[in-house]
């Protein structure tokens, strides 16, 4: 990252280039969802079929032929792709084959719990992680050494074994939760934490580690000559700068917390994008696969672009002119 | 709006035994399930597990839900006869090619188009032309002709050839009645997510990922022979959800957050009925879950080691222990015991012998040096055997563990076998309709009738392929006397055609049996009247009632 | 000498020590099961006894039996050649693919330099979930779906990584004093190079293996990992978890395995980390 102040009008044309290259970001990562679902062995016609009967078989030439006509499977394929690319450049993301439902309604209606868990989790992660290094780092080495195998037991978690735990301890043993809560503030409790708890492991390594090497600055130093006390030095200096890294890697999260999500949603019966794409993929549905995939490479540029952002306001260095 | 509506069974006299037969049921009656005061309307609770992409469709996940919102021309009562539904009678021609149906008068689907011959007609033209509901075609092809309008509340279905299982086939949920403005006038999407109907329910919602809303139907005039009940549904909201995770599934209902839950895994079923007055345990008809063998590639070409293979293993016991003792073994590979004309005589086909398989081995001459696993091998090539099985829905994790069991034994006998699950995109891939790429296939099909074979065991003809017959097992005799049990106008004979062709199957051991298919469900103690249909085991809520 | 003593003393503030003996030990453990499992036990994996089924922990079966009678302890022993495989296996390829990325892009520049990071970019904004998904549905589950499925996942964040430590290595001038003398540029890339540039990636890819044993279970919770009978530990997880209320065992103990095995690598891999970021000073 560079220091100095680009001028007014370059930085305008870094902007658009920048605007340029994610919508290219988005058009690449949909294309090429589109052309490795078409090129996947088996077909979209049997596919349907299948879906539609609840079977798995192959079916009669002429009925595969019907379901080809009836969907345009029996045009040229770059034909399919054009005429593809044509309705993205219009805002229209095709119409999904098994729910006839334009891929925009299927998806929209998913996004916002999705969002809400993996946001959720994100901020969830940051406090708890912020608040173990803050009260563990340099404060000798047993409690330094407690922090540091929290981090490290944590980070090590599979999803799927922290929800089920979670939902045995705190939705079936001591019922706290709901087990199905859906999207419902007390049922994204859970799923939320299910998200966290591994991420903040992760995020609390790297605090941590920013914090061991701010906290031997010269400056910190200064401050303490000064006579800060140590809870200042720890929020007001060390913390500005250790969460550098974590901003970084939190805009790497958000993808694997979409990932993540599928799991938390399927354990706790909640909506969201996450089982949307499971089913669409084993449904060859893809226009839906590739709508859920530019949704969520608009979601993580977003995201990123943020992570500059945060970048600039917390790093005094990028700020000062 | 509801008026209060008196505490008695209405209906059919003899239905307060309502689930007798294949199902065992503990169901709440009288006073002393102390059963607390009744609450008018509320809403209850479903867990289910499978979200269907539409409600209406051919696959059993859609009919058990459309069944909410639709309703039939005929019902299955649990002796196995037929009853009235939108059908107040019919009457069969003497030579058994025409079906005439009087329509109960003044019903009305919840769009207010009303449902006359000509709607039933349009609903037959629909599932058999086009290729929404390929499963209510297959019932019934080749032997559908055509339906025909007489007047407003006569509609008549003609056949090509006699076929008396026609009535039985058509109580199944793939052929509920649509309002044919509303298929005719909306869209496909429409049509997808909320279906007009006449039944107990309309669709409000559908919030995907999580649940469909449906709402009592407060004009309901078309209630089957077989409720419980006279009148619209008595709850004013169904909650269907779908829970994926059994775990999840289960503990909603001990935690009181459903009311019914579907699919309760085995380990928790003893569990289940000491905590709920309601268990149901239904048997589902159809072809249980059994392997298919394939007959026309591979090991299994040969007779003998097919019967081997049959007899290498305990399936009896490795089921009763798999299952925690709920689920049945079945060793009739072509019928479950709640299907008419089941042939008991096949229930324990092929006991566990493994004396038996190493010498029927032998004599298939299986009989080469063992390779360094102790796999038996013939002119240098092993003896292996490819499962493939869909995991998860079809065969549950219980299921799993079964094959996991049986694997084992067969190793004994000198089987090599590789189990190989497949994931759900690739089983809608429909890429393992090849004979070379699989032995055998443990798998099942919901039918409430004996023609069932039929479906599965139609040879395969180049003019006219049967992608379901698994097996690949083309056996012409077989097919003439299923098509005249199908055909014979004489339930005697029928009957007894039925059997043979059961017989045929499991001595060719062109599949070998292995569990039934089951419907395992649980009501909190706060739901009354609930029960399952007897077709294929659909959840009917339309009777239920709350107390408190 | 002093660099090792320097970096030695950097890790003892930082991890307990005997926390870093006990994280070896595992993982020493860990690898003996996995080469020699016939050491740690002597009965088979797959022996299935359905009259045990579900019996609880006790001296005869320290981890109880699974719902088909086998003793849980024998089998997580014997799935940890498969469960490590998968580690390291996809490791090995994310980083493979990474290093040809990010070296290509950091040494050639210009347009393959724009090109190969819009397509990190891109990689990076696909759930790596679907790529697991879209290569299982090709080839099925297997352990080489799951060790591909992994590797491909965690592909991006190495190759981004590896371009920007080659790019360090490449403006720093002793390669371009290796140039001068006139090595070929593969002797360069291969001597000079490469190493520089990897040395600090060596912690990164150690952490790697913990993470992908953890990512492959969770393949195995949605049906895409390896199959039975296989005692590949997220299969065992994933087998065990509807009876995580009746018999705990099951999902506890394997679930206990990947966790501790996971940790302990991680902890061995930030000590590797601290003494080389040490030793680099």
């Amino acid at each position: 990252m560079s220091t100095a102040a680009p001028a007014p009008a370059a930085r305008l044309r870094r902007i658009a280039g920048k605007l340029l290259s994610a919508v290219l970001v988005l058009l690449v990562a949909a294309s090429i969802t589109f052309f490795v679902q078409l090129l996947l062995p088996g077909d979209r016609a049997t596919v349907i079929l299948n879906i539609r009967n609840g079977r798995d078989q192959q079916w009669p030439a002429e009925e595969i032929a019907a379901i080809n006509h009836q969907f345009g499977f029996d045009r040229p394929l770059i034909v399919q792709y054009l005429d593809y690319l044509a309705g993205l450049l219009r805002g229209d993301l095709g119409t999904s084959y098994t729910e006839f439902r334009p891929v925009t309604a299927v998806i929209g209606a998913q996004l916002l719990p999705t969002v809400v868990l993996t946001v959720g989790a994100l901020v969830v992660a940051w406090l708890i992680a912020v608040t173990v290094t803050l009260l563990t780092v340099r404060r000798g080495r047993i409690l330094g050494g407690i922090g540091a195998a929290f981090e490290a037991f944590t980070a090590s978690l599979p999803h799927y074994w922290v929800g089920m735990l979670l939902l045995v301890a705190f939705a079936v043993q001591i019922p706290i939760f709901p087990v199905i809560g859906g999207d419902t503030p007390a049922g994204t409790v859970l799923p939320v934490l299910t998200l966290a708890v591994p991420l903040s492991g992760f995020l609390g390594q790297v605090l941590r580690e920013e914090f061991h090497k701010v906290l031997d600055q010269p400056f910190i130093t200064t401050a303490r000559t000064r006579g800060m006390s140590d809870a200042a030095v720890r929020l007001r200096h060390a913390l500005r700068h250790a969460v550098l890294p974590g901003i970084t890697l939190s805009g790497w999260a958000l993808g694997a917390l979409v990932s993540g999500s599928v799991i938390a949603e399927s354990i706790y019966g909640r909506p969201g994008i996450g089982q949307v794409l499971v089913t669409a993929v084993n449904n060859r549905d893809v226009p839906t696969v590739a709508g859920i995939v530019l949704v969520v490479a608009a979601v993580y540029i977003v995201a990123n672009v943020l992570v500059d952002l945060a970048y600039t306001l917390v790093d005094p260095r990028l700020r000062i002119s | 709006m509801t008026r209060p509506r008196p505490f008695r069974r209405a209906g059919v006299a003899g239905l307060g035994l309502a689930l007798a037969g294949s199902v065992l049921a503990a169901c709440a009656g009288g006073p002393s399930a102390g059963s607390g005061t009744r609450i008018e309307g509320g809403t209850l609770t479903y867990a289910h597990v499978q979200e269907p992409p539409c409600i209406f469709g051919g696959w059993i996940q859609q009919a058990y839900i459309s069944r909410q919102v639709l309703d039939n021309l005929v019902t299955l009562d649990t002796d196995g006869s037929i009853k009235p539904w939108l059908a107040t009678s019919w009457e069969v021609s003497p030579d058994g090619l025409t079906y005439t149906f009087t329509l109960k008068e003044g019903v009305k689907f919840t769009d207010g188009t009303p449902l006359d011959a000509e709607a039933v007609a349009f609903n037959f033209d629909q599932w058999m032309t086009t290729q929404l509901n390929g499963t209510a075609k297959v019932s019934l092809d080749p032997y559908y002709r055509a339906a025909e309008v007489i007047d407003p509340t006569h509609v008549a279905i003609r056949l090509n050839a006699p076929y008396p299982q026609f009535l039985t086939l058509i109580t199944q949920g793939y052929f509920g009645i649509q309002s044919p403005t509303a298929l005719r006038t909306r869209s496909q999407a429409e049509n997808c997510e909320k279906p007009i109907g006449s039944g107990a329910f309309v669709v409000e919602e559908w919030r995907k990922g999580q649940e469909v809303v449906f709402k009592k139907n407060p004009n309901y005039t078309s209630w089957p022979a077989t409720a419980k009940h006279e009148g619209p549904a008595y709850i004013d909201e169904l909650r269907w959800k779908f829970v994926p995770d059994p775990l999840s599934r289960y503990a909603s209902l001990t935690t009181g957050q459903s009311d019914v839950v579907y699919e309760i895994p085995t380990v928790h079923w003893k569990d289940a009925q000491e905590k709920f007055e309601t268990t149901i345990r239904y048997i589902t008809p159809g072809k249980p879950i059994s392997f298919y063998i394939n007959t026309a590639a591979g090991v299994f070409t040969d007779k003998l080691v097919r019967q081997a293979f049959a007899h290498g293993a305990d399936r009896k016991g490795a089921v009763e222990a798999g299952f925690h003792g709920v689920i049945p073994y079945e060793g009739n590979p072509a019928m479950s015991r709640s299907t008419p004309d089941y042939n008991a005589d096949l229930a324990d086909a092929y006991p566990f012998d493994q004396a038996k398989a190493n010498a029927l081995l032998d004599q298939a001459g299986w009989t080469g040096p063992r390779t360094p696993e102790g796999i038996r091998t013939k002119d240098g090539r092993p003896l292996t055997v490819r499962i493939i099985y869909g995991a998860g829905s079809f065969i549950t994790a219980e299921g799993a563990t079964v094959l996991q069991a049986l694997q084992e034994q067969w190793k004994q006998v000198g089987f090599g076998v590789e189990l190989i699950p497949l994931t759900r995109a690739e089983l809608n891939s429909g890429r393992f309709s090849d004979p070379t790429t699989y032995d055998a296939w443990p798998s099942y099909w919901t039918s409430p009738s004996p023609a069932i074979l039929w479906i599965v065991w139609r040879p395969t003809t180049p003019e006219k392929p049967n992608g379901n017959n698994r097996s690949f097992y083309n056996n012409p005799e077989l097919a003439r006397i299923i098509d005249e049990a199908n055909t014979s106008t004489d339930p005697e004979r029928a009957s007894q055609l039925y059997r043979q062709a059961q017989q045929i199957i499991s001595d060719n051991a062109a599949g070998i049996g292995l569990y039934t298919q089951n419907t395992l469900v649980a009501a909190a103690n706060r739901v009354k009247d609930f029960w399952l249909e007897h077709s294929q085991g659909e959840p009917v809520f339309s009777d239920v009632y709350l107390v408190q | 000498m002093t660099v090792l003593a320097r970096s030695s003393s950097v890790a003892l503030g930082r991890l307990p020590r005997p926390g870093t003996v006990l994280a070896g030990g595992f993982v020493a453990l860990v690898v003996l099961a996995a080469v020699a499992p016939g050491l740690l036990t002597s009965d088979t994996p797959t022996q299935i006894d359905l009259t045990n089924a579900l019996a609880p922990p006790s001296w005869e079966h320290p981890f109880g039996t699974d719902e088909a009678g086998r003793d849980l302890l024998t089998r997580v022993i014997h799935g940890t050649g498969l469960s490590l495989g998968i580690g390291l296996g996809a490791t090995g390829v994310s980083m493979a693919l990474a290093i040809v990325l990010g070296a290509a892009a950091a040494l050639a520049g210009g347009v393959v330099d724009t090109l190969i990071t819009r397509l990190l970019e891109v990689t990076f904004a696909f759930p790596s979930l679907l790529a697991a998904l879209l290569i299982v549905a090709v080839f099925g589950p297997s352990v080489t779906t799951s060790i591909v499925a992994v590797g491909v996942g965690s592909m991006p964040g190495y190759a981004r990584m590896v371009r920007g430590q080659v790019l360090a290595v490449k403006e720093s001038g002793y390669i371009e004093a290796a140039h001068a003398l006139g090595h070929r540029p593969w002797r360069v890339f291969r001597q000079h190079l490469l190493p520089n540039a990897m040395r600090p990636l060596v912690a990164v890819v150690t952490l790697g293996v913990g993470q992908s044993i953890v990512w492959a279970s969770s393949l195995a919770f949605l049906g895409l990992g390896v199959p039975p009978p296989s005692p590949e530990w997220g299969a065992l997880l994933d087998a065990g978890r509807g009876y995580i209320t009746t018999s705990w065992w099951l999902a506890i103990m394997p679930g206990l395995v990947i966790v501790l095995f996971a940790v302990a690598v991680t902890s061995l891999g930030r000590t590797l980390q601290q003494r080389l970021e040490g030793a680099a000073r």
